[in-house]
């Protein structure tokens, strides 16, 4: 009953923490299960994965209604995401746990560094007016990307019906190259991928910022579900675990959703990348064995 | 088709597509969220050594028995299922607006999942 309940508060400050500084929820279930849980690092991707199928559902849902995503850019790039997915959740079944964990504590240190980084810029005039209430916008917040927005216009290999009303998609096969990156990696370590999908779209596409962001979050959705499948029918996901947890995770970002613009989000980032320092250390210290 | 009559075209297909994830979505957490309530009913713990292995076969016999796992594994399913349904709903759409590329991607990113099943399957194996 009690660890019931700390998973759904575990999910919903994830999903709070995520909407608001607009993170990928697997940086924070994965070490929340497993550092936590003790829960064996495979499981919690599993886990994890479910909750970004949850979060890009969602948040790409009022995206569209929007008008923000490029679902067409989105079914092109997602076909490579998912093509990398695929061979991410069947190496993860290969890999030493010690390795992903490894890979893992890797992963949260960019993030962290990133942030704090986006933090100092951000804290200097004329400030990034970026809504972030999404798993896939990792960037956005992280400041792996550029708030500007893209210039319209002329570039290598222009991409045709795949443009936007106001701005040109280029360097379109470079791009699918990093998708696939992208998606070995969130199989991998279960998260959204937004972290190479927005700067992919935005520094390598010109796709502005918003809509690089709001397209990420659709792809997301179709790359954890192939790995997904290959979890569930690998029998590597707990349907106890996941339940408590994507749950949380659902409550805690509709309302991160809702307060995004009451919170100062400086501090919260503040905060947030000291606890993702000390989990990058835990992570690497189980990599490590110590 | 101009650019201009594949946006517009684009328009109604995220309108219905963005009802199809956000509907999903909610159905999947509903299911959940009973399967949760259950698991508490039952007395059972989240983070128990063991769970039960997902098998459709007794998937619809879990949910008629009130099994908090006939629940988790349909929420489960039906979120799954969701961005699964979007690309289906996509692939229809762009066939009948005669967008042969879409289409094919559409197809593509199918194939791609379906391939992970078969993966998952044959890896089990």
């Amino acid at each position: 009953m009690i660890a019931g309940l700390v998973l759904l508060a575990g999910g919903a400050a994830a999903g709070v923490f995520g909407s608001l500084l607009g993170l990928g929820g697997g940086v924070l279930i994965v070490p929340l299960l497993t550092l936590g849980f003790g829960r064996p690092l495979r499981e919690a991707v599993a886990v994890s994965l479910v909750c970004v199928i949850v979060t890009s559902s969602a948040a790409a849902g009022a995206y569209l209604r929007g008008r923000v995503a490029n679902l067409r850019l989105g079914s092109v790039l997602a076909l490579f995401t998912a093509s990398g997915a695929l061979v991410g959740a069947l190496v993860a079944f290969v890999i030493p746990e010690r390795a992903l964990a490894g890979m893992f504590a890797l992963l949260l240190a960019y993030v962290a560094l990133s942030m704090g980084r986006a933090g100092l810029r951000a804290s200097r005039p004329a400030p990034v007016a970026v809504p972030v209430d999404v798993d896939a916008a990792d960037a956005v917040a992280v400041g792996t990307g550029t708030a500007e927005p893209a210039i319209p216009g002329p570039g290598p290999e222009p991409a045709g019906h795949l443009d936007g009303p106001d701005y040109r998609v280029r360097r379109l096969v470079p791009a699918s190259f990093a998708s696939l990156g992208a998606g070995v990696i969130a199989a991998l370590l279960g998260v959204g991928g937004g972290v190479i999908n927005v700067p992919t779209m935005n520094l390598m596409m010109g796709v502005p910022l918003r809509v690089a962001a709001a397209t990420s979050n659709l792809m997301i959705g179709v790359t954890a579900v192939a790995s997904a499948i290959i979890y569930l029918l690998r029998g590597g996901l707990d349907p106890y675990l996941a339940g408590p947890t994507a749950l949380g995770v659902f409550v805690g970002a509709s309302v991160g959703a809702r307060v995004a613009h009451r919170v100062d989000v400086r501090v919260l980032r503040l905060l947030f990348v000291v606890v993702l320092a000390w989990t990058s250390l835990q992570m690497a210290r189980r990599a490590l064995g110590i | 088709m101009t650019i201009h009559e594949q946006r517009a075209a684009s328009a109604d297909v995220e309108h219905v597509i963005a009802r199809l994830l956000l509907g999903g979505a909610v159905a999947g957490i509903v299911l959940l969220a009973i399967g949760v309530a259950l698991m508490v009913l039952n007395g059972i713990s989240p983070v128990a050594e063991t769970f039960p292995a997902f098998d459709p076969r007794t998937l619809l016999a879990d949910l008629a028995a009130f099994r908090p796992e006939g629940f988790l594994w349909a929420g489960v399913v039906i979120l799954i299922g969701t961005p699964i349904a979007r690309v289906v709903g996509e692939l229809v759409t762009y066939t009948v607006r005669g967008d042969r590329i879409l289409a094919l991607v559409a197809l593509a990113i199918l194939g791609v999942i379906a391939l992970s099943v078969v993966a998952a399957l044959l890896v089990e194996g």
